[in-house]
């Protein structure tokens, strides 16, 4: 019994700490920053806006990989 | 306002018949907004206005200027960064923004743009970053896409302080994240353990909550917690015991008893108050930066408001150059719209200028050849030439945001009296603690009782109201002086201004308006076509006098109406000469030069219709700031440069007894030294270059932001409004600010005065003991809260 506990508890632990470590790696990029924009988001962002997000990661790729292929040559 | 109807894209209400009509039921209140809206439909951002939802917004703003300039070198070295993978990037300040709405909008049109890698607007400071490709889109392109759909962006330099003070917020917001996520995680456990659920428990599950406690606190502590530990470590190399030592000592010793009892496995642990004790007061420094951010990000708002290049003339060739590089002498051109950058003095014969940015008034002001320009106004004439007669550096606007950095890093004297005594309170504490240990421990010999005991006097004693008792009410002091027009240069001055019992006012700009107004007409029985046409002609200048002709008429008569007027021509100084169906109409100086009023003479064909008397008159709460001195038992003396009769005049229209005329700027000087030598503590308020003298030795020195640079330099507190009212306000913000930071000492005294005994009593637990330290706080910032809540 004692066994199991002590396995949940650390899983438990783990698995807290690691969202716990995703929010600090989100607020390091910035991303709370802006703390009305986040929740504006929550609450407004359509399927719409993130076909947009990923739009604009596919574009930034792109860029970055003409930069590169300019600077090479 | 039955018939008012909302404009389809702004939704603000005009009469139906003024709006532009379109099919489908579509209404604009203007061309810009017709125009916008179709953009956005025709791009498919047609779900902006469902984001909008009924959100009013401002017409869109029309941009005439070139946006070229944003592609120019001497723009690119100032204010465009390049990023690690060799993309540039900018820091604008967007201005229009409105709501969540707005700040999609303007991602969206950008995000959309080829070449664009990211376009982020934030939603609370209307600053955004733009990263993008300058081999695929110019800088130009991207401000007329914003200009495009009716915002505008200005660019602003992000400093060492700005990016500094980022990374400082995102630092605090991950601890703290941590603190509350440990902290709350810790209650969960507590909330069995303090009810007594856990007592049956046997030892095995009591130690393995206890490292789960450890576990959660660990982190709190020694992430979390640093900035206590560099606080007190600081403190320490100073030879100062501060608030960061109390807390970190108190935490450190309860975890290494903790760990101890874990250990041991005899005892009781307290990691949970370890967390709180951490968490509670790391609140309180969130708070505190994010009020410094905020405050920094205000200051880069308006200094986004000035202009990043000027035109300058060197031997008939012009060239456009930073403002930095502007050196006294230069000839600078300023186009219609354009906001000169440095001081000056106008080289071109005529000017008007817009200086709303420094006085608040929106009223254009004329210049003559040799007035004085400042910088951030606007020109609202033709293109003018000016010299510099100051750098970038020591402009007048320049000069505001400097008061503003300062007045905002400044703290009062009463706090430096505090942080005495925190320093001292924090010495005593941990003294009493000590003593509190020893003491319980002869007392039962119970070595874990008397540490407790100890740790508990000293997490309830940590001076947090203390030291948050002045900085907070002066803040709140201080932000509802600058939202009344005041700018104070110094907090100290909160004090000070309730030791104030003279208060001397210079006259004209002062308590008079420097302004004209009509206070006789020579013919009222004017015809419609003749009112028509000299409503038309006074509507033609922006000068003071045809301005006060023109409110004289609007206030006098109903249905005016604009005719068409030929060849207006302004002749400078003089008046406005135009052609009406072939009459000749003449609006302008009068050549009876006798008459002690400033007089406007309107002609056609040039025989005299009405002559109109002007004069300056006393602003309208000059007889409401008399009162409330009055009231205050603070003498009232008005010290002028005009003649006898004119000053007289005034006291005695204002009722007051004490006035000085004839005065030269060192006799105002002098005047001020007498009365300081008699006792009396002098406020002196002036706008001009001759009380400049007077008002850097009075013991608080007034200014209206329309005076000259220099009195602004030299004064304590700027009226940027210029308005008596806001003179009033800034007595009585001061005095209802000082009484509340008196309010709060008390209270944080007391509540240690009564805590304290308690806990040396061995009746408090650490983990209430933070709880309730963090009360202390709590009240002492709700009580700062109330100090504007009798706002007038």
């Amino acid at each position: 019994m004692s066994g199991i506990l002590w396995i949940e508890l650390i899983v438990g632990i783990i698995s807290s700490f690691s969202l716990l470590g995703l929010l600090l790696w989100a607020v390091k990029g910035g991303q709370f920053d802006d703390s009305k924009k986040q929740m504006n988001g929550l609450l407004f962002d359509s399927t719409e806006d993130l076909q947009d997000a990923i739009k604009k990661d596919k574009k930034i790729k792109e860029l970055k990989a003409k930069k590169q292929k300019n600077n090479l040559d | 306002m039955s018939n008012n109807i909302e404009c389809t894209h702004c939704n603000l209400s005009f009469p139906k018949e003024v709006m532009i009509e379109e099919e489908n039921d579509l209404y604009f209140c203007c061309k810009g907004c017709q125009g916008v809206y179709h953009l956005l439909k025709d791009d498919g951002l047609d779900s902006f206005y469902d984001k909008k939802g009924n959100e009013k917004l401002s017409a869109p703003l029309a941009v005439d200027e070139d946006a070229s300039n944003f592609d120019l070198d001497s723009f690119r070295q100032v204010y465009i960064k390049t990023t690690p993978d060799g993309f540039s990037s900018i820091d604008l300040v967007i201005e229009g923004i409105h709501c969540s709405a707005c700040i999609w909008l303007n991602e969206k049109i950008l995000n959309d743009e080829e070449g664009i890698l990211e376009a982020n607007i934030n939603f609370s400071n209307h600053k955004a970053k733009i990263v993008w490709d300058e081999d695929t889109i110019k800088l130009s392109h991207i401000i007329e896409r914003i200009r495009a759909i009716g915002y505008n962006a200005y660019p602003y330099k992000t400093g060492v302080k700005n990016d500094a003070n980022i990374s400082k917020k995102r630092d605090y917001f991950s601890k703290l994240s941590v603190a509350i996520f440990a902290s709350m995680n810790i209650m969960m456990i507590d909330v069995g353990k303090y009810t007594g659920y856990l007592t049956s428990m046997s030892d095995d599950y009591k130690f393995m909550i206890s490292i789960a406690e450890l576990i959660f606190a660990t982190p709190v502590l020694f992430y979390s917690g640093l900035v206590f530990f560099k606080g007190a470590y600081f403190g320490l190399k100073n030879k100062i015991i501060n608030m960061d030592f109390l807390v970190s000592f108190g935490a450190v010793l309860t975890y290494i008893y903790s760990l101890y009892v874990l250990y041991s496995g005899h005892g009781h642990s307290y990691f949970d108050s370890v967390a709180m004790i951490i968490t509670f007061v790391l609140v309180g420094k969130y708070l505190e930066v994010i009020g410094k951010k905020n405050a920094n990000d205000t200051i880069d708002t308006i200094k986004s408001s000035i202009p990043y290049e000027a035109t300058r003339i060197i031997e008939n060739e012009k060239e456009i150059v930073s403002v930095d590089q502007i050196q006294i002498g230069d000839l600078i051109e300023v186009k219609n719209g354009q906001k000169a950058c440095v001081d000056g003095k106008l080289v071109s014969s005529y000017a008007s200028f817009d200086q709303s940015s420094i006085s608040g008034e929106s009223i254009d002001v004329v210049k003559h050849k040799g007035d004085i320009i400042y910088s951030s106004t606007i020109n609202t004439s033709d293109v003018i030439v000016y010299e510099a007669t100051t750098t970038y550096a020591n402009s007048t606007f320049n000069s505001i945001i400097e008061l503003l950095e300062n007045s905002l890093n400044t703290k009062p004297k009463i706090q430096d009296i505090t942080n005495e005594l925190s320093k001292n309170f924090s010495l005593m504490i941990l003294m009493l603690s000590l003593a509190t240990f020893i003491g319980w421990y002869i007392y039962n010999g119970d070595f874990e009782n008397a540490l407790i005991v100890a740790i508990s006097v000293i997490v309830i004693a940590c001076p947090c109201a203390l030291a948050l008792a002045t900085p907070i009410a002066s803040l709140i002091g201080i932000s509802w002086m600058s939202q009344k027009g005041l700018l104070l240069k110094d907090a100290k001055l909160i004090e000070m201004f309730n030791e104030i019992d003279t208060i001397v006012l210079d006259k004209t700009g002062t308590i008079t308006n420097a302004k004209l107004e009509v206070v006789n007409v020579s013919n009222k029985d004017l015809t419609k076509e003749q009112l028509n046409i000299l409503y038309t002609l006074a509507d033609s200048s922006t000068h003071l006098v045809s301005m006060a002709v023109k409110n004289y008429l609007i206030k006098n008569y109903d249905n005016l109406e604009f005719v068409i007027l030929e060849n207006i021509t302004q002749i400078a100084g003089v008046g406005i000469d135009a052609k009406y169906n072939n009459h000749t109409i003449y609006g302008g100086k009068s050549q009876d030069i006798s008459s002690k009023y400033t007089s406007f003479e309107f002609k056609i064909d040039n025989k005299t219709i009405v002559k109109f008397d002007l004069q300056d008159t006393i602003k309208d709460d000059a007889q409401e700031l008399v009162k409330f001195f009055n009231e205050q038992n603070v003498d009232v003396i008005i010290c002028s440069g005009d003649n006898e009769e004119v000053v007289k005049d005034v006291a005695n229209t204002l009722n007051i007894q004490n006035y000085k005329a004839n005065m030269k700027p060192q006799d105002k000087y002098d005047f001020i030294v007498k009365l300081k030598e008699e006792g009396k503590k002098v406020a002196m308020v002036g706008d001009g270059v001759n009380d400049t003298l007077a008002l850097s030795k009075a013991d608080i020195s007034i200014s209206m932001a329309s005076g000259s640079d220099i009195s602004i330099n030299v004064s304590d507190v700027i009226i940027l409004n210029n308005s008596l009212k806001s003179l009033i306000n800034s007595f009585y913000i001061s005095k209802r600010t000082y009484k509340f930071i008196k309010q709060n000492l008390f209270i944080s005294l007391i509540y240690n005065l009564i805590t304290i005994p308690i806990a040396m009593a061995g009746y408090v637990v650490p983990l209430f003991a933070a709880l309730s330290m963090s009360l202390s706080s709590l009240l002492v910032v709700g009580n700062s809260f109330r100090i504007k809540k009798d706002i007038k």
